[in-house]
């Protein structure tokens, strides 16, 4: 697939993202490696994914729409189809498990509440949020 | 002993500056060393006067033409000031227009400017502010409601459900900010001496007195010193609260 992310993609904006994240999450860079669990492993609350958005729309010089994982995830199915009753459906769980290949597949777990998607995001997530704003709109 | 105001260089907007409570508030931070950027919509002659006044006095203003109603021009100034200033400390929402009428004769769009401009305003405003005053982890944010958005008052039913509403908002977005350390506040003013006050000043002037504890109309400068006092050091402590500046308005 041409849209698909390359590991060195990522490693490339890895550092510039740990950094804002660290100042946002006021934890130690070496705590940050790519496949740690933001909210279980360090504590993130909703606050600070609009704060490490901001730093990272800042840094990179790129707009990061609110929202943008969840409706990516979702792409072109309809809201009923990716969801019922706030809950994902099961084409909704495999359209997720499939845009975020970065975490590990027994992390899916069904039923699954479409406001429990953020207990999934990693340091990679952010990572490849940052590759997709950067191919939308290369900095000038 | 009091300490000092802690605004002496601070980025400060305040949108709707350029008259009655807003000039105001602009004059009083601009006093207190503040770099105060202001926004109109269209009195550009007034403008143009607070500019003039705050050069006499040798203070740090600035003036722009931004509609709150439009999110993008908002999103862009904040961003000038942002760019220049490296930060922004204090947004004060003052904007605000009112178009009294009966419930029966107020029509869609006397409903709408009145929303649109006392509660779009503040939330395009405030969300424009938000991304800056997170990352630093520190701000103010000051909202102007109303005696209204509390108390009926006949033909009010727009003005007194926008102000209402930036009550609510106020308390939500304190709740939502306070883990940055970014203080939200209302300050609702009572019956103060401003143009937008006058027709009904000029009309019932005795029996809106009746209703008012210290039995006169407040100044501008009355509720700037509230506004001011928030957005310094010494209002930290206070978040979520709307203060009512209005001589005791309907207490009785």
């Amino acid at each position: 697939m041409t849209d698909e992310i390359r590991k060195e993609e990522v490693l490339a904006v890895y550092p510039r993202v740990a950094e804002a994240m660290a100042d946002a999450l006021g934890c130690d860079v070496e705590q940050l490696v790519l496949d740690i669990p933001l909210i279980e492993g360090l504590d993130a609350e909703s606050i600070d994914f609009l704060d490490i958005v901001f730093r990272l729309e800042r840094a990179f010089k790129v707009k990061i729409p609110r929202g943008k994982i969840v409706e990516d995830a979702r792409g072109d199915l309809s809201e009923a189809d990716f969801e019922h009753d706030g809950y994902l459906t099961d084409v909704g769980l495999q359209r997720l498990r499939e845009y975020l290949c970065e975490v590990p597949p027994d992390r899916f777990r069904a039923p699954m509440k479409v406001g429990d998607i953020p207990f999934l995001f990693t340091v990679e997530t952010f990572c490849r949020l940052v590759v997709r704003a950067l191919r939308a709109a290369p900095p000038a | 002993m009091w300490r000092d105001s802690g605004l002496a260089g601070k980025a400060v907007i305040v949108t709707g500056g350029s008259r009655g409570i807003g000039r105001a508030v602009v004059e009083l931070f601009a006093s207190e060393r503040a770099d105060v950027t202001f926004w109109f919509r269209h009195n550009r002659a007034a403008a143009e006067a607070v500019l003039a006044a705050a050069a006499a006095s040798g203070w740090h203003v600035r003036a722009e033409q931004v509609d709150v109603c439009d999110p993008a021009a908002c999103q862009a100034a904040v961003e000038r000031v942002a760019e220049r200033c490296g930060r922004i400390d204090v947004l004060v929402n003052n904007a605000g227009v009112i178009r009294d009428n009966l419930l029966g004769l107020l029509d869609d769009d006397d409903w709408r400017q009145v929303l649109d401009t006392n509660v779009g305003g503040v939330f395009n405003a405030t969300r424009a502010v938000v991304p800056y005053m997170v990352t630093q982890r520190a701000g103010k944010i000051i909202n102007l409601s109303s005696v209204a958005g509390e108390k009926g008052g006949r033909g009010q039913t727009n003005y007194a459900a926008s102000k209402g509403a930036i009550n609510a908002f106020t308390r939500a977005l304190a709740v939502e900010l306070a883990p940055r350390r970014i203080t939200v506040n209302a300050v609702a003013p009572g019956v103060i001496e401003t143009e937008m006050s006058r027709e009904i000043r000029e009309r019932a002037a005795d029996e809106v007195r009746a209703h008012i504890l210290l039995r006169r109309f407040g100044t501008p400068m009355e509720v700037a010193y509230t506004v001011v006092f928030l957005a310094a050091t010494y209002g930290d402590y206070i978040t979520g609260q709307v203060l009512h500046v209005d001589g005791g308005f309907k207490m009785e």
